[in-house]
C-alpha cells in the first residue's frame, strides 16, 4: 500500500473524542473542507465525517423473543396485530419482517408498522397456534405484548444503506404503483431515493473503514454493522450493509412504518455511519458531492428484471426537483428524506462532540468484489408472442357498421380490432358497440370505435399481460409493435390454455 | 389575495348562466379550479385573485342568484409532526402546490391546490388528509 502523508488510528481519534476535541463535520460540510483546502490538509483538520441516510428499507425486520407461557407453547405460526411474523425457529422467537402485510387491514399496516408500535410502547396482540407437543403441550395462545415485557427486540436488517440506487420513471401510458412510488404515464414524474453525497457508502466506497463491527447510528440509538448486505454490489456502486440495533432503545422518529401506494407496506430506517478519516484518500472520498455521484433513470413501464436506462443522472440534478427526459423537463420525488439524512450526520457528529459515541475498528472488512447474480430459473417464461393468436380477424374505421356485426355474428367474438390501411390499430369495437351504433342510426366504424385501447406488446411476459386484464377488467388486449402495428390478439382464454398446460 | 369559493348549484340553477354574468358584472377573473355538474346540480370551485371588497361584492352577486356560496379555507392538510419530508407527493402534485423548500421540507401552497387528491394516497405515513368541502 502506498504510504499515505496522514496517517490516524482509530485509538487516537478515540482519545480525541475522550479529550473533547474531535474535529467532526458532516458529509455536506466536508465538500468544501476538501474543496477549498484539499485532502492532505482536510484529512489533518477533520478526524470525523458523519453520514446519514432516511429511506424505505423494506428488507428490515426484528427479532423477537416473547418469553414462555404457561403452560408452554413451541409456536408453529404467530401474527402481531394480525401481522404474521416467521416463527419457524425455536419455540418463541420470531422475526418481524417490515414487508408483512396484516391479515385484516392490507396496504394500511405491516410488519414496520409493528415495529414502529413497539417501539413507541404500544401494545401489541399477539395470537399463536401450535401443534403441540410432550414438552410444549399448548396449542393456542393470545396475549397483549410490549417491548417492556418481552425479552429481546433486535432490529437486524438483512439489507440497508444502499450506496446509491437508480431512479425510476415509466414510459408507459398508465399510472403505475411501484416500490418507488407512483409513476405517472408518459413519464409524468421521476422519483429517486439514497441521500447523494450524505450517503454513507458513498463516502467510503472502498471500504477502508466500514466493516464487520462498525458501530452506527441505527434508529436513533447505537447500533452494529455484522456483514455485508444481501444483493451487495460494491463494483457497481451498490453495496449494502447488514445491521442490527436494540429495537427498545430506538426512537420512532428515525424508524417509522410506512405504506407505500399499492404496493406494500415497508419501514423508513434512519442510518448514519461516522467515517474515521485515517488518512488523505479517505479525506478525499468523503468529500464526494452530489454532482459526483451518478445514477441512472431506468423504466418501470417495463415490467422486466433489465429496466432499459433511459438516462444517466446525477444526485445534484436528481436533488434540483427537476429531471429533463426527452427534451421534457420532469418533476421528481426523493421518496428518501434529505432533510432527515441531514438532521441524522448532524445527531451524530453531537454525540461525538459530546463524548457519547466511540468509533470501532472493524474486525474484518467488506468485500468490494462481490457481485449481484440475477436468479437461476429452470423453467423459460412464456412472453406475449410465444401464445397471443396471430390471424386477426380486423375491419377499418371506414367500414359500415354491418361488417363488424356480421362478423360477431359468424365468428362468436366480441372485440374487433379496427386498422388502418398501413395496419395500424386505431381502435377497438365491441359488440356493445354495434348495439349503440344500431340504436343510434350511426353508420360507420369510425363513428363508434374506442380509440384509448389498452394494448400489450409482442415481448411482455405474458404474468404482466395477466396482471393488465385483471388491473382492467377486460378479456383481451391486441397486440402491437413499437410502432403501433397490429401483431396479434391475445385473450384470457390464450393465458387459461398456457396456464392448464403449466399444472400438468 | 386570492380567495377561494365554492359554488354550488341546483338542477334548475345549472342552465343559467349565473359564472359568466357575474364575471362579466364584477369584472372578476376567477380561475376555475374544479367543476362537477350532473344531474343532481352541481359545484364549481373557483380561485378568485381580487380585494376583499370585490369578492365580497361577487359572492353577494352570486347569492341573489340563487347559487349556494362557501368560502373554502383549507381542503388538503399537511400534518407536519407526521410528515418527514420524503417529497414521494412533490411529482405528483400537477400544479407544484406541494413543494420542497430550500431546507429540504415539504411545504403546501394552498393558493395553488385545486383539491384533485393524487398527493393523499401517496403520503406512505398518511401524513396528507383531503376534507370535504361542506
Amino acid at each position: 500500500m502506498a504510504r499515505t502523508k496522514v496517517s490516524k488510528s482509530i485509538t487516537e481519534i478515540n482519545e480525541k473524542i475522550r479529550r473533547g476535541d474531535a474535529v467532526v463535520v458532516t458529509a455536506e460540510e466536508m465538500i468544501e473542507v476538501v474543496k477549498s483546502r484539499g485532502e492532505v490538509e482536510a484529512a489533518k483538520e477533520v478526524d470525523i465525517v458523519t453520514t446519514g441516510t432516511f429511506g424505505a428499507m423494506c428488507s428490515s425486520g426484528a427479532w423477537l423473543n416473547f418469553g414462555h407461557s404457561d403452560p408452554p407453547i413451541k409456536m408453529q405460526r404467530v401474527w402481531l396485530n394480525d401481522v404474521e411474523a416467521y416463527t419457524g425457529v425455536a419455540a418463541v422467537d420470531a422475526y418481524i419482517g417490515a414487508a408483512q402485510l396484516s391479515e385484516t387491514r392490507g396496504f394500511d399496516y405491516g410488519g414496520g408498522h409493528v415495529i414502529e408500535d413497539l417501539i413507541r410502547g404500544k401494545e401489541i396482540a399477539l395470537r399463536a397456534i401450535a401443534y403441540g407437543t410432550d414438552c410444549y403441550p399448548r396449542r393456542e395462545l393470545q396475549t397483549v405484548i410490549t417491548k417492556h415485557e418481552i425479552n429481546q427486540a433486535v432490529l437486524c436488517n438483512p439489507r440497508n444503506a444502499y450506496q446509491r440506487y437508480e431512479a425510476a420513471t415509466n414510459s408507459g401510458n398508465e399510472t403505475i404503483y411501484t416500490y418507488m412510488g407512483t409513476l405517472l404515464p408518459n413519464y409524468g414524474n421521476v422519483t429517486y431515493s439514497g441521500s447523494g453525497c450524505l450517503s454513507p457508502l458513498h463516502n467510503d466506497p472502498n471500504y477502508e473503514t466500514i466493516g464487520i463491527g462498525t458501530r452506527i447510528f441505527l434508529g436513533g440509538t447505537q447500533g452494529y454493522i455484522f456483514w455485508e448486505g444481501t444483493q451487495h454490489a460494491p463494483t457497481n456502486a451498490m453495496g449494502t450493509l447488514m445491521t442490527v440495533g436494540n429495537l427498545k432503545e430506538m426512537d420512532p422518529r428515525y424508524i417509522r412504518g410506512a405504506t407505500v401506494e399499492k404496493y406494500g407496506t415497508t419501514l423508513y430506517v434512519g442510518l448514519g455511519i461516522p467515517i474515521p478519516i485515517i488518512n488523505e484518500a479517505v479525506a478525499k472520498a468523503t468529500g464526494v458531492s452530489d454532482e459526483e455521484i451518478k445514477t441512472t433513470v431506468v423504466d418501470y413501464g417495463v415490467p422486466r428484471r433489465d429496466r432499459p436506462v433511459i438516462r444517466e443522472v446525477t444526485y445534484s440534478e436528481l436533488k434540483s426537483g427537476k429531471v429533463e427526459i426527452h427534451g421534457k423537463e420532469v418533476p421528481v420525488s426523493p421518496l428518501s428524506s434529505i432533510k432527515r439524512a441531514r438532521e441524522i450526520a448532524n445527531v451524530l457528529k453531537r454525540w461525538i462532540e459530546e463524548g457519547k459515541f466511540y468509533l470501532t475498528q472493524p474486525v474484518s472488512r467488506l468485500s468490494t468484489t462481490q457481485v449481484f447474480k440475477p436468479m437461476k430459473q429452470i423453467s423459460a417464461v412464456p412472453f406475449v408472442r410465444d401464445i397471443m393468436t396471430r390471424k386477426v380477424t380486423t375491419a377499418r374505421p371506414e367500414d359500415p357498421i354491418d361488417v363488424a356485426a356480421r362478423i360477431f355474428a359468424e365468428k362468436g367474438f366480441d372485440h374487433l380490432p379496427i386498422v388502418d390501411a398501413r395496419g395500424k390499430l386505431v381502435g377497438i369495437v365491441t359488440s356493445w358497440d354495434i348495439a349503440v351504433a344500431v340504436g343510434k342510426g350511426k353508420k360507420k366504424l369510425s363513428e363508434v370505435l374506442t380509440s384509448k385501447v389498452i394494448t400489450a406488446r409482442g415481448d411482455e411476459p405474458v404474468d404482466a399481460v395477466a396482471r393488465k386484464l385483471e388491473k382492467h377488467g377486460i378479456s383481451g388486449v391486441p397486440v402491437v409493435n413499437s410502432l403501433g402495428g397490429l401483431e396479434g390478439i391475445l385473450t384470457s382464454e390464450d393465458i387459461a390454455k398456457l396456464l392448464g398446460r403449466r399444472k400438468k | 389575495m386570492t380567495r377561494k369559493v365554492l359554488l354550488r348549484y341546483s338542477t334548475k340553477k345549472a342552465t343559467e348562466p349565473i359564472l359568466a354574468s357575474v364575471i362579466k358584472e364584477t369584472g372578476i377573473l376567477p380561475n376555475i379550479l374544479y367543476a362537477e355538474v350532473g344531474t343532481k346540480g352541481g359545484e364549481i370551485l373557483l380561485a378568485i385573485d381580487a380585494s376583499d371588497a370585490e369578492i365580497d361584492g361577487a359572492i353577494e352577486l352570486f347569492k341573489k342568484k340563487g347559487v349556494e356560496v362557501k368560502e373554502v379555507k383549507r381542503a388538503i392538510e399537511l400534518d407536519e409532526d407526521s410528515c418527514f419530508d420524503c417529497g414521494a407527493c412533490i411529482s405528483l402534485c400537477p400544479t407544484s402546490a406541494l413543494y420542497m423548500d430550500k431546507d429540504g421540507s415539504v411545504k403546501l401552497d394552498d393558493n395553488k391546490c385545486i383539491y384533485c387528491g393524487l398527493c393523499v394516497p401517496s403520503c406512505p405515513v398518511h401524513a396528507l388528509k383531503l376534507s370535504k368541502f361542506w
